[in-house]
């Protein structure tokens, strides 16, 4: 999925100058290492064109933009097709890390740097073209949740386009062309920029970790498995859907100054994992299964009751979802109050057999919902990859 | 099935079959929507024209079914101001090289444009050579796009500089 061939040369050149470089100093080699080093974010390629929309089934990247976009009135089906044959041919040139057609500073295409960007619709585009008989099973609004806390700046929107890259300046700038060429059709309701590691911190695959300083993702379904198409890709209903998935999209506020009152101990407990690597308490390795049964001496259910981990765990075998939350901080206030949390987002075959009963149970009893608060919400339908010549979403607007 | 995708269009200049040297190649071409792009209004033409032929060969005109007039134009200081004109004689396209058709510098300028020009729009262009067959272009991609400091280009001096 991912070039990993710039990388794969500069560790192996890396060596090599490690060898040459204690005998030679700065020998040619030993400095044409060092700068393959210095711009191996910058050549990783991810891959645009295939089954699926790009920048969900890969290791997540440094930095994301989220922009939510409703359309304006007149807007048709035609008119969608012209959007997308827009966005289409700008993902595949930013993905390659080249310029977009008509980009007014091409000197900002540095590096592919993983770009990535895919598009979704919400519900509320497929009554506004009268798309009612092509919205994709088990995907509508969620329900009103008692902890939810909304506001309308974060939540919803007709068309969302999600973009990712390494770097931040290599982001920017792919957002903007991405903007520019969606004006002449929406207007953009919400941005959300978020962030995870930079490049380099945490091996591919290794979960990352939240500003709670939890490791979040543990029980994903893993990239490139089977069990992973069977949890996200669609693989039935319309046709623009299928090699498609739906996401739910929620914006987590998290109250750090009341979480850092607690100690080691009962942090682990909200969670039911261990802080230092992402254990589960009954257990040693992140990779562990929880057993949810074991008990303490004294009879204690070493996981609780209201553990994290244990609500959201599947009681049918069906309610598992693909989550690849991004940080997002917002600043603070006059008191040192970080404005931080995720961009929670969550991929599926169907929200309401897999989303929605996780949820459910999370709302009636979870402890971390004390210092968690859903403060945006959206869910969005994202239609399969394209190969060729053909556009996003084409099926559905043609 | 149109053509959607405009990565690359290599074009075949002699038809008849004659030897390789002497091929034109034109890449990443795209005509500006903008406020002025309307029935009656204006646009251009942009793009990389490369000539791999041993000859210089010269844009002389172009032609498009959405305008009723296309003519070659550079961007030129003119009394102190940047304005387009037409270029005498047409644009050489050196043996071996390219150029590059772009805002604020040479392009192909349409007018009297004979509908609305619309964002994600495709239309055909085909480019009259001196020196070389003429070549057309199908699926030329309407982007939205202002700036070039072109002076058809409406309202006040903008700071895209």
């Amino acid at each position: 999925m991912v070039s990993r061939r710039g990388f794969l040369a500069s560790g192996a050149a890396a060596a090599a100058a490690g060898a040459v470089g204690a005998v030679a100093g700065a020998s040619a080699a030993g400095v044409a290492a060092e700068q393959n080093l210095e711009t191996f974010a910058a050549n990783r390629e991810a891959q645009f064109f295939g089954p699926h929309q790009s920048g969900i089934e890969l290791d997540i990247q440094a930095v994301t933009n989220m922009v939510a976009l409703d359309l304006k009135d007149s807007v048709t089906k035609e008119d969608m097709l012209r959007w997308m044959r827009l966005l289409t041919d700008d993902i595949s040139r930013l993905t390659r890390g080249e310029p977009v057609l008509a980009d007014p500073a091409p000197e900002l295409a540095i590096g592919a740097a993983r770009f990535t960007a895919y598009v979704g619709f919400g519900p509320s585009l497929f009554a506004k073209l009268g798309l009612d008989s092509q919205l994709p099973e088990g995907f509508a609004e969620l329900p009103a949740f008692s902890v939810d806390q909304l506001e309308d700046r974060y939540s919803g929107g007709d068309v969302l386009i999600h973009i990712a890259a390494d770097d931040p300046v290599v982001l920017a700038h792919g957002t903007r062309g991405l903007v520019r060429d969606s004006m002449p059709f929406a207007s953009v309701r919400w941005v959300q920029p978020g962030f995870a590691h930079s490049p380099g911190m945490i091996p591919a695959g290794l979960t990352h970790r939240n500003l709670m300083g939890q490791v979040d993702g543990t029980a994903n379904p893993e990239l490139g498995s089977e069990d992973f198409n069977s949890v996200v890709w669609i693989d039935e209903g319309p046709e623009w859907i299928r090699g498609g998935t739906l996401m739910v999209f929620r914006r987590i506020a998290m109250q750090l100054d009341t979480w850092d009152q607690l100690g080691t101990p009962s942090k682990e407990e909200v969670i039911g994992r261990k802080l230092s690597n992402g254990a589960p308490l009954t257990g040693t390795n992140e990779s562990d299964v929880p057993d949810l049964g074991a008990r303490h001496p004294n009879g204690l259910l070493v996981i609780p009751e209201f553990a994290h981990i244990r609500r959201a765990a599947p009681v049918e075998s069906a309610e598992r979802i693909f989550r690849r939350p991004f940080s997002y901080d917002n600043g603070m206030n006059e008191r040192g109050s970080m404005d931080v949390g995720l961009l929670w987002t969550a991929y599926q075959r169907d929200i309401s057999r897999q989303y929605l009963p996780i949820q459910r149970r999370l709302e009636k009893l979870d402890l971390l919902n004390k210092w968690t608060v859903p403060i945006g919400s959206a869910v969005f339908a994202i239609p399969g990859g394209v190969q060729g010549s053909e556009l996003i979403a084409e099926p559905l607007f043609s | 099935m149109r053509k959607t995708f405009l990565l690359f269009i290599p074009i075949a200049l002699f038809l008849s079959g004659c030897a390789s040297d002497g091929e034109v190649v034109a890449q990443d071409l795209w005509v500006k929507s903008s406020e002025m792009s309307i029935k009656g209004g204006m646009s251009a033409v942009y793009g990389t024209l490369t000539n791999n032929s041993s000859q210089d060969v010269v844009l002389v005109r172009g032609a498009t079914e959405i305008a009723g007039v296309v003519e070659v134009h550079e961007m030129a200081m003119i009394g102190g101001e940047m304005k387009m004109q037409e270029i005498d004689g047409g644009l050489t396209v050196p043996a071996g090289k390219s150029i590059v058709l772009e805002p604020g510098g040479n392009h192909l300028m349409l007018m009297m444009l004979t509908d609305d020009l619309e964002a994600g729009e495709e239309i055909s262009v085909t480019f009259d050579f001196a020196g070389a067959e003429d070549i057309t272009a199908n699926g030329v991609v309407a982007k939205p796009a202002e700036g070039g400091d072109e002076e058809y280009h409406s309202g006040e001096m903008e700071m895209d500089n």
